[in-house]
């Protein structure tokens, strides 16, 4: 019997393996080894000479030398996190908001669906080029308008950051084709009897939105979050990659400084998607609300069942009492 | 009761408004496109032509077409694109199938290897494969820059764009057939290459639509590796439209009249994707549906 089990799981390995063998090649390959490479990279000076590349260590020096004396890397940076923080939560509430409103039951919903994910098709490095420098992407100048007058009057960053924002709403727009549809998605999943327990409740809409949809909703958020952080890296509109470019294009020595680059940036990518795991946490408490939310819901339910048939059963009632007794003697020891 | 279908009414309006005013602004780029494309040099110019050209011309598509290097270009961008999705499909198919069949060791490890390997930014990796691949242009002759080989390589090896999503749509495409179906199978003396044949392929025909559909639309749109490796051995359709400005020098005259072939040559570059896409948008939507990435 043992032997069977232990031939059943070398088959499982070796079928397992070949199958992934493919992929795990070319992760090992291209993948693992430019990582760790690329981070010693960055710690050398590489030239390419007749026998080939050549590297010498030279400690922090590649670093030392992007953050003091080059006058464009570190502007850049600053730059690219600036449009992050401003990019991926627009990105979040309005497609959480599309998603919301595309779940509802309304006619032409699959129209509208067609719409929001049409950007994902056509959006390319050189397209995103020429709608940014044909002026595509600017709907409306707001500068002009009172209400932004009024604004840049009180707070000039605030009303910067407006700018910013309505200057590239279509660009925002164009990368919330994914996450509508993950939001939709994540929608349907949360259970029915949820919004149900919560309208016998006597809960709004509103209440519904806030109390179950949106703590509900988090991880997905989390996922949506990272997908944005990663693909707003990939487009032009990401400052550092035109200078990376421009030092990749330098095969006589500019490896060494390249990945020092793209370390730099490959951090401030993993402190993003750290950022986003805290303001996404899941926390404890909501699950346990409504956890508790659901307990009662159930007796409660049970109780109106039983109401209907107390005539019946006389004994019922003394049994509620009780249990009622119970529930509140427990409510007021988890208040304390 | 009439007071409260009288609110509904008003809110579903509201919702309408909204959602219209919205896909007006995720178009407002494609108008744009679409009207500078058949807009005459004299429309362009005159500030009161919005939007509808008054003498519509094919003047901006011709040019365009030809400045992109017309049939062939787009020839080249679709056994490009082709080729590097049927290897992608392949590879990810595998991918996902080992995943979601097979139990075996370090089987959790690997797996998170995938989304870790979705997260790692390109361009670290960059340096280093463009020095892997020019020792071995050294070491062997074979040319590896100006050539589609590196990119073939990795998208072989599943390393090509978004490689990680498309092994996710399978895997979870996958978890849905019944292992029973794989058991019987087994019983009657199936091998696994032929149960993968038989049973999965067969059964799996949407799923590898979706994903040679995404496949084939996220390589016409990747410029980032093509630009370091295919180069201008090969005219791509979106690389010529990057490289358009520098091709496209009419020096000397109205710059409103270039951003009009610009508009034209962007349109005509999308326009094979907007096809497709037309044919096959709910393919597109439920394969993101189907990455299983929000939870299960």
């Amino acid at each position: 019997m043992k032997n069977k089990r232990s031939n059943l799981e070398t088959k499982h390995n070796i079928s397992g393996y070949g199958f992934l063998s493919l992929w795990l090649i070319g992760f090992l390959v291209f993948t693992v080894y430019p990582l760790f490479y690329s981070l010693y990279l960055s710690f050398n000076d590489v030239r390419l000479t007749v026998r080939g590349w050549e590297t010498s260590f030279v400690g922090f020096a590649n670093y030392t030398s992007t953050f003091l004396l080059n006058t464009t890397y570190m502007p850049a940076i600053i730059e690219f996190i600036v449009l992050e923080v401003v990019y991926v939560p627009t990105i979040l509430i309005i497609s959480f908001i599309l998603a919301l409103l595309l779940s509802k039951d309304i006619k032409f919903r699959a129209a509208f669906r067609m719409i929001y994910f049409l950007p994902v098709i056509v959006l390319s490095g050189p397209v995103m080029y020429q709608l940014i420098s044909s002026d595509s992407t600017r709907v409306d100048d707001i500068s002009e308008s009172a209400i932004f007058m009024v604004i840049e009057r009180f707070s000039q960053p605030f009303a910067e950051f407006l700018v910013l924002l309505f200057e590239n709403m279509t660009l925002i727009l164009w990368f919330t084709g994914i996450p509508i549809i993950l939001f939709i998605n994540g929608l349907r999943k949360i259970p029915k009897s949820l919004y149900e327990a919560a309208e016998i409740d006597g809960a709004n809409g509103w209440q519904i939105l806030w109390k179950i949809k949106i703590p509900l909703i988090k991880p997905i958020a989390l996922v949506t979050g990272i997908y944005s952080v990663i693909s707003l890296g990939l487009y032009e509109i990401n400052p550092t990659y035109e200078l990376l470019n421009a030092v990749l294009a330098n095969t006589a020595g500019g490896m060494g400084i390249a990945s020092t680059f793209a370390w730099i940036y490959t951090v401030v990518i993993l402190l993003l998607i750290g950022a986003l795991f805290l303001v996404f946490k899941e926390k404890k408490v909501v699950y346990v609300e409504t956890l508790k939310q659901q307990q009662n819901q159930k007796e409660l339910k049970r109780l109106q069942h039983q109401r209907n048939d107390r005539f019946r059963d006389i004994f019922s009632i003394e049994k509620n009492v009780d249990r009622i007794a119970n529930l509140f003697k427990k409510g007021m020891k988890d208040d304390e | 009761m009439s007071k409260y279908l009288n609110r509904k009414f008003l809110g579903n309006i509201v919702i309408y408004a909204l959602l219209i005013s919205i896909s007006y602004v995720y178009l407002f780029p494609l108008f744009k496109i679409l009207s500078m494309t058949f807009m005459s040099p004299a429309d362009i110019i005159n500030q009161e032509v919005d939007w509808v050209p008054t003498s519509p011309s094919l003047n901006n598509l011709k040019i365009s077409w030809a400045v992109l290097g017309g049939f062939k270009t787009v020839f080249n961008s679709i056994w490009v694109s082709l080729l590097f999705a049927v290897s992608q499909t392949v590879v990810s198919a595998f991918t996902g199938f080992a995943f979601a069949r097979y139990n075996f060791k370090y089987k959790k490890f690997w797996f998170l290897m995938v989304l870790v390997s979705f997260i790692t930014p390109v361009s670290v990796l960059l340096a280093p494969r463009i020095m892997m691949f020019s020792s071995i242009q050294n070491a062997t002759g074979v040319s590896m820059f100006g050539s589609i080989l590196p990119q073939l390589m990795m998208t072989l090896t599943g390393q090509g764009v978004n490689s990680a999503i498309l092994i996710l749509i399978f895997y979870n495409f996958f978890k849905i057939i019944p292992i029973s179906l794989d058991e019987a199978a087994k019983l009657d003396g199936a091998t696994s290459m032929k149960i993968l044949w038989h049973i999965i392929i067969k059964m799996s025909v949407p799923a590898i639509t979706i994903v040679m559909l995404f496949s084939f639309v996220w390589n016409w749109n990747e410029t980032y590796m093509s630009g370091i490796f295919i180069k201008d051995s090969l005219s791509l359709l979106p690389m010529r439209l990057s490289s358009f400005d520098g091709l496209f020098d009419r020096s000397g005259s109205d710059n409103l009249i270039n951003e009009a072939f610009k508009m034209a040559a962007t349109f005509l570059s999308i326009n094979p994707l907007l096809i497709i896409y037309l044919f096959a948008q709910k393919q597109f939507i439920e394969g993101i549906e189907n990455t299983g990435i929000t939870g299960e």
